[in-house]
């Protein structure tokens, strides 16, 4: 008896408990793309991948550019070779799928000066629109920057990508420091791109230097860079360096250290191994870019979320509704307990789905909907399984007080088998991953889990403790017996 | 029919007082089964499936017109841009979907800026879903290795929890089902997506777990074969069917309820047709696994279960004990010539069957029972 008041209340104060937590907090579920509009693309390399680490360069690029978009909650990964981009809530979809393939180029450009980070929101690179003008701006700007005050460079504006042409004068942030933006560079036009380096590797030199990064160029750029070297070397700093750029963005800005180069080259720089290793992989990269290609793209509209959610919250909520008078009428007093149940389940759920969505990223999509709509069935099938061994047990001629606890003991093992059967199913449909519907796979197994729970820890309890009281077993024709079709009982 | 003769009522089945005679009569359900099949086979002959664009490939827009599309003005836009043959529906009153194939980016954009003019909406209200095709193969090849591997992963289950016999005859009928499944579709049309394809999966796992309570039952209710007098193997599996009927009905319909208030809502109150293809093929699935425990699975284990020696000898005492009261002599009489009592003693050692006052053992009967084989294991018997 203790027992099942024990069991019975630390369920309901931990459910209602973390619900009541989830609404106050504000914390809702995170929903996916077919639920608030947004894009999904699928990308693959074009031809056989050369290097994993340049794969990985490519993913980095991709995130870089994603973030500048402004999307909320953007998720970028690998499954194989294939990456797969999903925006949910972008705005300019057409705009993210053209920018998120683009192949990227490594840039060298000489040094003009160096400039103070962007202060946002004036240098973010959202806008769509071009303005023409601008650009003869920075290149009066050019002419004056070096001698400048502060105050015209803090209006200098960071070249968007559309102005980021390969022979254009360009303002061009490096790459972030520990989350701030790092500094921007006033660069002048490319001197030559990734297509003259031959190769590039990080090398531990011992002594001052510890881990250098040592570049080979090809015969034209290394002319490009010799040519580079002489006009910078005789400048003073900031002006003697070069920058090598990566998709808009400088990796690096070595000074020359010599006018002139001949063979490989040897940048260094107090790096870590892992800074030495990352600015191999960015040169490695812009010898031979990835090439993307479009797999499949989702583009979903607002609107059309907007009804695909309306729509599984209504089918969810009507045949929740049904379901339950069902029970009601069928096992009459008892089909109260499947609806307090069902009840808690989709609190607890509700707080389960909230909870992951703010921490592992997890998103309710329309497959997981689906998932949910058809754990239902599951779960009040555990109940029917339980009532039906009920009714076995009193139409013996026991009570129903004296039945109950012989009826789970009984039934509890169904309904774990036919539990299992449904997890054991889900988790296989979760690893054969076809298409997006991952998600029907990971909500049931989650609803059935719960499921096993509720069941053990509330529902059989309920019961017990409604049937101790013979009023509630006595009614006529509405009470638990008359629910079980007990002998001799009007129903 | 009940013993007394009447037909059945709702109120039977809720008392579970049931009698239905599901296995005496398992030809009518194979007919019923053969012809659906056959005209599934003839569907998919005929119409072959409609798969969706995400096994095939190509680009769906899908869009909300200010206005009553019309499916000719529709295609006369999207031609010249480049779908060579449009697939172009209506949904509703003023939705519309086009799906065409081989089409670049760039073409895309065209056709999604030429059909957001035409619907009268700005074209960041049109979803386009784009499949390339070497995609496409990968879903193809993702969804025929997850069928297969579940169909190997059900039948090693149902080859640990239960007999062979069991399992081939819970077998069959996961293959009946699959194969009316494929085709309603193949004869309706519907779009197959991979979402069909995984609620397909679902629903086998929904079938194989009612074929196990029933199987569970009639395993409950074998040792009892021998016991009852007159009960063959197909009796006890009638019978069991009868006790579950109620908890596997119960089981179908509230897992029905939700998934067709999903059809119902989704497809027709709101028109999101994603719900349509999760939501036929489990309906579909759900009815076809409920009708399939009963009339499939059952029937068949039934009838490999009967081919047993040993059962086809209790049929066959059944068959004779059955002819014996029916035959109009033995009905009625009084006591006729006792068999002696030495003859009766010696008798009841060789094991056969008590004889009742209404059958005589008249010296000129033939002799057609075959003894019933002896009680192992020390039992002693009375």
């Amino acid at each position: 008896m203790r027992r099942n008041v024990w069991y019975l209340s630390v369920t309901l104060v931990l459910i209602l408990g973390s619900f009541v937590l989830t609404m106050l907090s504000g914390n809702r579920p995170v929903l996916g793309l077919d639920l608030q509009g947004g894009i999904s693309v699928v990308l693959a390399p074009v031809g056989q991948v050369k290097s994993q680490a340049s794969l990985n360069k490519a993913v980095d690029i991709i995130r870089n550019r994603v973030d500048s978009l402004g999307v909320a909650e953007p998720e970028i990964s690998r499954q194989g070779s294939n990456v797969i981009i999903d925006l949910p809530g972008v705005r300019d979809r057409d705009k993210a799928r053209r920018l998120v393939g683009k192949t990227a180029e490594l840039r060298f450009r000489p040094v003009l000066a160096v400039l103070p980070a962007a202060k946002k929101p004036s240098a973010t690179t959202t806008t769509t629109t071009t303005k023409p003008t601008s650009s003869t701006t920075l290149a009066a700007g050019a002419t004056t920057s070096s001698s400048t005050t502060t105050t015209t460079q803090a209006e200098v504006k960071t070249s968007t990508p559309a102005q980021d042409q390969k022979g254009a004068t360009v303002v061009l942030p490096s790459r972030p420091q520990q989350g701030k933006p790092g500094l921007r560079y006033e660069l002048g036009p490319a001197a030559f791109t990734g297509k003259g380096v031959s190769g590039a590797k990080a090398q531990f030199q011992g002594g001052a230097d510890g881990w250098v990064v040592v570049l080979s160029l090809k015969s034209d750029g290394s002319k490009a860079f010799n040519a580079l070297a002489q006009t910078a070397f005789p400048k003073s700093p900031p002006q003697n360096a070069v920058a090598i750029v990566l998709d808009g963005i400088v990796q690096s800005a070595p000074a020359f250290k010599e006018p002139s180069f001949s063979g490989d080259i040897q940048i260094s720089g107090n790096f870590s191994e892992t800074d030495a290793k990352d600015l191999a992989t960015v040169l490695q990269y812009g010898a031979l870019p990835v090439q993307l290609k479009e797999l499949t793209t989702q583009s979903v509209s607002p609107s059309l979320g907007k009804d695909q959610l309306h729509a599984g919250i209504a089918a969810g909520l009507i045949g929740l509704a049904l379901v339950a008078l069902y029970m009601l009428a069928f096992y009459r007093l008892l089909g109260l307990v499947v609806i307090f149940g069902l009840m808690l389940a989709a609190m607890a759920i509700f707080s389960l789905i909230s909870y992951l969505g703010s921490t592992i990223g997890l998103t309710l999509t329309l497959a997981g909907v689906t998932g949910l709509i058809v754990s239902v069935g599951v779960t009040v099938d555990s109940y029917v399984v339980y009532f039906e061994k009920l009714k076995d047990e009193v139409r013996t001629g026991r009570t129903v007080r004296s039945s109950v606890d012989r009826a789970f003991e009984k039934s509890f093992r169904t309904i774990v088998a036919a539990d299992l059967v449904s997890l054991i199913g889900a988790a296989v449909l979760y690893g054969l991953a076809i298409g997006s519907v991952r998600g029907f796979a990971f909500f049931l197994g989650v609803s059935v889990l719960l499921d096993l729970a509720i069941s053990f820890f509330f529902m059989h309890p309920l019961v017990y403790l409604m049937a101790q009281r013979g009023e509630l077993v006595r009614v006529k024709k509405l009470g638990m017996a008359a629910g079980l079709d007990a002998p001799g009982v009007v129903t | 029919m009940r013993a007394d003769g009447k037909h059945h009522t709702l109120k039977d089945l809720y008392h579970e007082r049931t009698k239905f005679d599901f296995l005496h009569r398992k030809w009518r359900w194979a007919l019923l089964s053969g012809v659906v099949l056959l005209a599934g086979l003839a569907g998919f002959v005929v119409n072959g499936l409609n798969l969706g664009i995400d096994f095939t490939g190509g680009t769906v827009w899908e869009l909300t017109a200010t206005h009553s599309p019309s499916t000719g003005a529709i295609r006369d836009l999207v031609v010249p841009l480049g779908i060579r043959e449009p697939k172009i529906v209506i949904v509703g009153s003023d939705g519309m979907r086009v799906q065409g194939k081989d089409l670049t980016r760039a073409k895309q954009e065209k056709i999604t800026a030429a059909l957001a003019k035409y619907a009268g909406v700005k074209p960041a209200a049109v979803s386009v879903s784009d499949v390339g095709p070497t995609w496409g193969q990968q879903v193809s090849s993702k969804a025929l290795r997850a069928l297969v591997i579940f169909f190997f992963v059900i039948a090693l289950y149902l080859s640990v929890r239960f007999t062979i016999k069991m399992a081939i005859a819970a077998i069959i009928a996961v293959i009946h089902d699959i194969a009316i499944t494929i085709g309603v579709y193949a004869i309706t049309g519907f779009e197959v997506t991979p979402a069909t394809v995984i609620a397909f999966l679902t629903i086998l796992g929904f079938s194989l777990y009612d074929t196990v309570v029933v199987f569970d039952k009639i395993r409950e209710n074998e040792p009892k074969i021998g016991t009852v007098k007159g009960m063959t193997y197909t009796d006890m599996a009638n019978r069991s069917l009868n006790e579950v009927l109620m908890r596997s009905l119960n089981t179908s319909f509230v897992a029905l309820l939700p998934v067709a208030s999903l059809l119902v809502v989704g497809v027709w109150i709101y028109g999101a047709l994603a719900l349509r293809d999760f939501g036929l093929a489990l309906f579909v699935g759900l009815l076809t696994g409920a009708y399939s425990s009963i009339y499939v699975a059952t029937p068949i284990l039934a009838w490999l279960k009967e081919r047993e020696p040993k059962h086809r000898a209790v049929a066959a005492r059944v068959e004779t004990r059955a002819q014996r009261a029916a035959a109009p002599e033995y009905q009625g009489e009084p006591e006729p010539a006792p068999v002696p009592a030495a003859a009766r003693s010696r008798t009841a050692a060789v094991s056969t069957p008590a004889p009742s006052p209404a059958r005589a053992a008249a010296p000129s009967d033939p002799p057609v029972i075959t003894p019933r084989p002896r009680q192992q294991k020390g039992r002693k018997r009375k």
